[in-house]
């Protein structure tokens, strides 16, 4: 591309966000969706034309993990590396897609331009571990052997959907009921967008006329793509894993079609007995909501929807529904009827704390904010949920966009603010795009912008897209990166209640406090505090992934205990494996052992343990997961993610690591782990923000109830066979000769000799898991 | 105002005061390297850390506001042990020598890179002074010593270390050069000392001491001064011109040598102890037996010393050489001569001896191939000088100007201001405590003469990036990357000449290490204990 055209493509995305230094960001992230990379020649014509300083440039766009200063394929392969992911070897599915891709040592980019590889932090989508993205395209479960069927799989989809038309039929004759079909992420990952565009080619074949209504997530992700059948007279019944082959058929037994009788009613009864006999997972399950003990009742019925109120029966996006649910009557109850003070004691009295992680009283930070005299105060919305093995904050703004909206408003007429900011991760696109159209709706609505709901209140909310740095969830850092720099926090005090963003007065919430406020004014702080602890009140949303039989979304009261959610709810540990631990709170937390499944979620007692309710990650390890390889990996998450501003953050937790490799490697020594202990102890006590303070949690978690799994390690063993320099392949007796692992092995470590037993070469051996995965008799062990 | 104690002293200071301010006030001084008072403050260094015992917390004194209650405490073994760490870390990952790795492994320590790039600069009157701040035998040594410092050169990796030990030697090498500047200043502090033996270690005593005004009266059994320098070494190794040329020197600065004089029990108590102020003890190699006739404590080496005092068991007797460890280089001996002066001169004026203090000296270990052509761009790439008269012959004028033009400029030029060098060293700080699996690749960038940036050296203060941003640089330093590997860089892969046009200066100034410096710092060139 010439100079003249790539100026006159940055000074149309200059034009449009403006030229002053806060909009760096924002202009950088337009110049990489134009360019697909940041061209150097764009960055130049930026700092001509705005008050963006060279510097400024480049210390953002190297800071930020969005950026590219690369050119890169036509397609960006996403390899999530969040916990869930990397428990379920997500790294081998990285080195699959190197293999295939044949990179080499520096690049990431394949020779002919089409993929480009990266790696992301987490996608949210923890219950389809391991997940990987293709541009807007997301595979879940995917395993190292088959990423060349998942690119030779993309390439033919994308070809099929620029030729695929658009059938849209109108349906006629009385509308006979509603069919809800959940698209969240996950939902979309696990192919309910294929199943909704059969749902509706079906419809409009048939021309039945019923209502699809796309409600947000259903938090019942281990079940989805998931249809549920609403129809007078008749209980709901849920159509669990559904394909879109079997759309049509499920269609059929509820509905009748208008015009010629195509009925298979008996013959798709017959067929669902078989699959739920057979329990065949490709398949859809049937589940009516009469039907008491169901692993959808067993999921669900322990739960307290408050952030997620109306789960699974809301389109996000309708505001028509939000009302009749009882939304926004908090709002006009707090500008009605209260005065600012009444929402602050409120909330006060709920005994509300953020859900952020750190669990400061809500309502005490209301009250700074409120009490500060400026005039022009901030209410931010912190949604950039970072924790790699959480997702509820995407699932709260997907799902529940006015809730959050409506939390945010209450929050700004009680602290008397009048600008609001969702701060959104770049990784949720969907996201984005809801909380854009829902703040559009609201505008329209009197619900935003001057004199709301005929008051004396006026309040706007704009969007920040996140650019990819785990350490801007630290409010100062978020502040920073609003501002147009480089996201570093900063020393508190002073804190962002009496000077944040611009200097100014600054609430900074977390999305799923937010999302609780109305209830809380709806019901009264008496029906909040309730529920819960003495010192934890409510209900906390937790992102159950891991080893667990049913993964999800969930909403439930403070106080109960880790065993409850992971036997009752979660359905325990599939595969007859046992329950190890808990890992709680991600990068900040720590590792819970299945002897401590009695303590209760309550802030006091998860940090008293070690952990940290931190976000709400909770990733469930069995036996065969290696603590010293979660402390690694976590470890190396924070390192990585390290703004690199104080010593014992920058270097302190990359020395942690270096002596982590080292044990891992086999190769640590008696002394390693009291030099490790200390130094993680030095690390938490010097550093500034949270980033760094929490950093060492998993290591120190794990080394005070796995201490002796290090030991074994630095006497050379890794007992569950994750550490991959110290463990080898063996192939047993058991083998069969069948060759498989010898066609699949991409190293040549495997000599192809039919029916005897096959031997694995170590020297060639790059430990893929391969072999092991496609044993069909399990022949294949690690040593 | 606010109410704090600060070390237990109770405070009163001015809302928005900072805890180091606070105990600027009550005269406490905490060490801090990212701080400069101008500058926002940011604290990043973290060895500014103090402790609020009010809430048992530490907080970085640069930039935490007083508060009313707190207990702050700014010295205590626990707040040590944590700077000590903090200085750990970023020595873990500062790659980049301090001294030379020459002058590190020299047992005198001498200024090799000084003298080098004097010599080549012609200024051979000032380089043989450099040498003398640490060796009074030039020219002997310039023949016999084995060079450990010529191992020791980086530039050994790329094509032959500079040829120290012959530049030394062409320095001392000029008979009217030799004897200037050796001004005989005897009798000027009314104290005598006794050197027995006149090999390396004697003599170097005996210089050292003349220098500081001592009257010297050096003992020796044999005939003639110069000990195994004489009796030892041969003609074909040592010229004995050469030998006499550099005794001649130490006479001539006012040195009295009484030869042919052994020292037994009776002579060491009734004539060297009751007449002179101190005695040094350099005889080499000597019986056990007359060393516990003098009434010294000796141990399986020989004569029982302080290696960092050489004082022995007895009061005002210093012994040095190889009558304390056998069969040390010459060179050794001639450094311990003259840290034993060194202890004697400090006896004499104050009392109490002193000590030899070691500075503390970071170092990378070798350099790497790929760092050649930074490590070259300042010396070019001549190659190493073969004097035509041959080694023993030793350089011509020009050829000793060429060869020192060889040097790289190895020495930090801020090893004489650098903060983290002086931290290090004060918290007793090991460099390889953390070390890492790998060091990172260094580099060299130069702002034409002015200013030489060494990243690896950067401790990611940002004072400069600050300093760039508010000059209103037109490129200045920005920070590349983060975490880990964040360093300072120049926006656009533009050159180190745009990045710094109005601010070079005050960079190199504010910058608490060596990353920045001044490209004529003076390095090594203040430093020198004499």
């Amino acid at each position: 591309m010439d100079k003249a055209a790539i100026n006159e493509k940055v000074d149309a995305i200059v034009a449009k966000i403006g030229a002053t230094a806060e909009a760096v960001i924002p202009i950088l992230q337009d110049i990489q969706q134009a360019f697909n990379y940041l061209p150097e020649e764009a960055l130049e014509r930026v700092c001509q034309i705005t008050a963006i300083t060279p510097a400024q440039v480049a210390g953002i766009s190297t800071f930020y993990s969005q950026f590219r200063h690369h050119s890169a394929g036509k397609h960006i392969i996403r390899v999530c590396t969040g916990t869930a992911c990397h428990v379920k070897g997500s790294g081998l599915v990285y080195d699959a897609f190197r293999r295939e891709m044949k990179l080499d040592n520096n690049s990431y980019t394949d020779a002919v331009g089409i993929f480009t590889l990266e790696q992301v932090a987490c996608l949210g989508c923890c219950t389809l571990a391991p997940v990987v993205k293709i541009d807007e395209v997301t595979f879940g479960h995917v395993q190292p052997e088959n990423v060349g069927e998942i690119l030779r799989d993309f390439l033919i989809r994308e070809k099929n959907i620029k030729t695929r038309e658009n059938t849209s039929k109108t349906a006629s004759g009385a509308r006979q009921g509603e069919i809800r079909i959940g698209l969240g992420s996950c939902c979309v990952a696990s192919g309910s967008s294929d199943v909704k565009s059969e749902l509706e080619r079906t419809l409009a074949e048939t021309r039945i006329n019923v209502e699809v209504k796309q409600v947000g997530c259903v938090g019942i992700c281990n079940q989805v793509p998931i249809l549920e059948i609403v129809k007078p007279g008749e209980n709901p019944a849920f159509y669990a894993h559904i394909q879109p082959e079997e759309v049509k058929e499920v269609i059929l037994s509820h509905f009748k079609p208008s015009g010629q009788i195509n009925r298979l009613k008996t013959k798709v009864t017959g067929m669902f007995e078989e699959i739920l006999v057979d329990g065949a997972p490709k398949s859809f399950r049937k589940y009516l909501t009469e039907q008491r003990d169901t692993p959808l009742t067993r999921f669900l019925g322990p739960q307290v929807n408050i952030a997620t109120e109306t789960r699974g029966e809301v389109k996000p996006c309708d505001i028509e529904a939000y009302r009749q649910a009882g939304g926004f009557g908090a709002l006009r109850k707090s500008l009605t009827a209260m005065t600012p003070q009444e929402v602050v004691d409120e909330i006060k009295k709920s005994g509300l704390r953020g859900r952020g992680g750190a669990g400061f009283p809500t309502g005490n930070k209301w009250q700074m904010v409120k009490n500060q005299s400026p005039k022009e105060k901030y209410i931010i919305c912190n949604g950039d949920e970072g924790d790699p093995g959480a997702f509820m904050d995407r699932m709260l703004l997907e799902s529940y966009p006015f809730r959050i909206i409506e939390g945010m408003l209450i929050a700004g007429f009680a602290t008397g603010a009048t600008h609001g900011l969702f701060y959104i991760r770049a990784e949720y696109p969907l996201a984005v795009k809801r909380i854009r159209e829902a703040l559009i709706i609201c505008e329209k609505e009197g619900i935003l912008g001057k004199n709301i709901m005929a008051s004396e209140f006026s309040f706007d909310i704009r969007i920040f897209e996140g650019a990819g740095a785990f350490v801007c969830g630290e409010e100062t850092a978020l502040i920073a990166s609003v501002e147009g720099k480089r996201g570093i926090p900063s020393l508190r005090p002073p804190y962002p209640a009496v000077k944040g963003l611009h200097g100014k007065p600054t609430l900074i919430n977390n999305t799923e406090t937010f999302s609780l406020i109305s209830w809380i004014i709806r019901h009264g702080s008496d029906a909040f505090s309730k529920i819960g602890t003495p010192g934890s009140k409510g209900t906390k949303v937790f992102a159950l992934a891991g080893k667990i039989n049913r993964g999800g979304l969930i909403e439930i009261p403070m106080g109960f205990t880790i065993r409850k959610i992971v036997e009752e709810i979660g359905g325990g540990i599939p595969g007859d494996k046992k329950f190890k631990a808990v890992q709680v709170g991600g990068p900040s937390g720590g590792c819970l052992p299945a002897s401590l499944a009695d303590l209760p979620v309550d802030y006091e007692a998860l940090t008293e343990a070690g952990a940290m309710m931190g976000s709400g990650g909770l990733i469930v390890l069995d036996e065969t997961d290696c603590m010293v390889d979660i402390a690694h990996y976590f470890l190396s998450f924070t390192q990585n993610q390290s703004c690199g501003k104080c010593t014992f953050c920058r270097v302190g937790t990359r020395r942690m690591l270096d002596l982590l490799e080292k044990i891992r490697s086999g190769l640590g020594t008696p002394g390693d782990l009291e030099a490790l202990e200390k130094l993680a102890i030095s690390v938490r006590t010097g550093s500034l923000c949270g980033l760094g303070k929490t950093a060492p949690n998993p290591v120190l978690s794990t080394l005070r109830y796995f201490r002796e799994e290090y030991e074994e390690h630095i006497h050379g063993h890794c007992p569950s066979g994750k550490c991959l320099p110290i463990v080898g392949y063996q192939i047993t007796d058991a083998c069969i000769g069948c060759t498989k692992c010898a066609q699949r092995c991409p190293s040549e470590a495997i000599a192809f000799k039919p029916y005897e037993i096959h031997t694995i070469n170590p020297e060639k051996c790059i430990k893929c898991d391969i072999c092991r995965q496609i044993c069909p008799v399990k022949a294949v062990i690690i040593r | 105002m606010m109410k704090l104690t600060i070390d237990y002293i109770p405070l009163e200071v001015k809302e928005g005061t900072t805890l180091m301010q606070a105990a600027a006030m009550a005269g406490i001084k905490i060490p801090s390297m990212c701080y400069l008072e101008e500058l926002p403050n940011h604290p990043s260094c973290m060895v500014c850390m103090v402790k609020d015992l009010s809430r048992n917390r530490f907080l970085p004194s640069c930039s935490y506001l007083a508060e009313e209650g707190m207990n702050i405490l700014t010295h205590s073994p626990e707040i040590r042990g944590f700077r000590k760490e903090a200085l750990e870390l970023l020595l873990s990952d500062h790659a980049g020598d301090c001294d030379a790795p020459c002058q590190r492994s020299c047992p005198a320590s001498m200024d090799i890179p000084g003298m080098n790039r004097l010599i080549a600069a012609g200024r051979f009157e000032e380089a043989l002074s450099r040498i003398r701040e640490e060796i009074a035998i030039p020219l002997v040594l310039g023949y016999i010593c084995p060079a450990p410092c010529e191992n020791a050169c980086h530039r050994s990796s790329i094509d032959g270390p500079v040829s120290i030990c012959l530049l030394k030697r062409f320095t001392a090498q000029d008979k009217l050069r030799r004897g200037h500047n050796l001004l005989p200043m005897v009798g000027l502090s009314g104290k005598k000392v006794a050197i027995v033996g006149s090999g390396p270690a004697g003599l170097s005593a005996a210089f050292y001491l003349l220098r500081s005004g001592h009257t010297c009266v050096i003992y020796d059994q044999h005939l003639l001064p110069g000990g195994m320098l004489r009796y030892k070494i041969p003609e074909n190794r040592l010229p004995r011109k050469a030998l006499d040329a550099e005794i001649q020197c130490i006479r001539q600065m006012g040195a009295i040598f009484t030869m042919d004089h052994p020292i037994d029990k009776l002579v060491f108590h009734q004539e060297l102890c009751r007449d002179y102020d101190a005695v040094i003890l350099a005889t080499g190699n000597e019986e056990k037996q007359i060393l516990e006739d003098f009434g010294l404590e000796v141990d399986e080496h020989g004569v029982k010393v302080s290696l960092t005092h050489f004082t022995t068991s007895a009061p005002r007797i210093f012994a040095c050489g190889n009558m304390i460890r056998k069969r040390q280089m010459a060179v050794r001996s001639a450094a311990q001569g003259k840290a034993a002066a060194i202890s004697a001169n400090h006896f004499l004026m104050t009392g109490k001896p002193l000590g030899s203090k070691h500075l503390f000296n970071s170092s990378f270990g070798r350099l790497q191939k790929e760092e050649f052509e930074d490590y070259l761009m300042e010396s070019g790439s001549v190659k190493r000088v073969e004097p035509e008269n041959g080694s023993f012959g030793g350089f011509t004028r020009e050829e000793a100007i060429r060869e020192a033009g060889r040097c790289m400029h190895c020495d930090c030029r801020k090893q004489v201001t650098c903060k983290l060098r002086q931290y290090a060293g004060e918290y007793g700080t090991h460099q390889k405590h953390f070390a890492g699996p790998s060091r990172k690749k260094i580099t060299k960038l130069f702002r034409q003469d002015l200013v030489v940036y060494e990243p690896e050296k950067c401790i990611r203060c940002g004072l400069c990036v600050q300093i760039t941003q508010m000059a209103g640089e037109d490129l200045g330093l920005t920070y590349i990357g983060r975490g880990f590997d964040v360093r300072i860089g120049i926006p656009f892969h533009q050159s180190f000449d745009e990045a710094l046009k109005k601010t070079a200066s005050a960079c190199v100034k504010a910058c608490p290490t060596g990353a920045l410096s001044g490209k004529e710092d003076p390095g090594t060139d203040t430093h020198g204990s004499y």
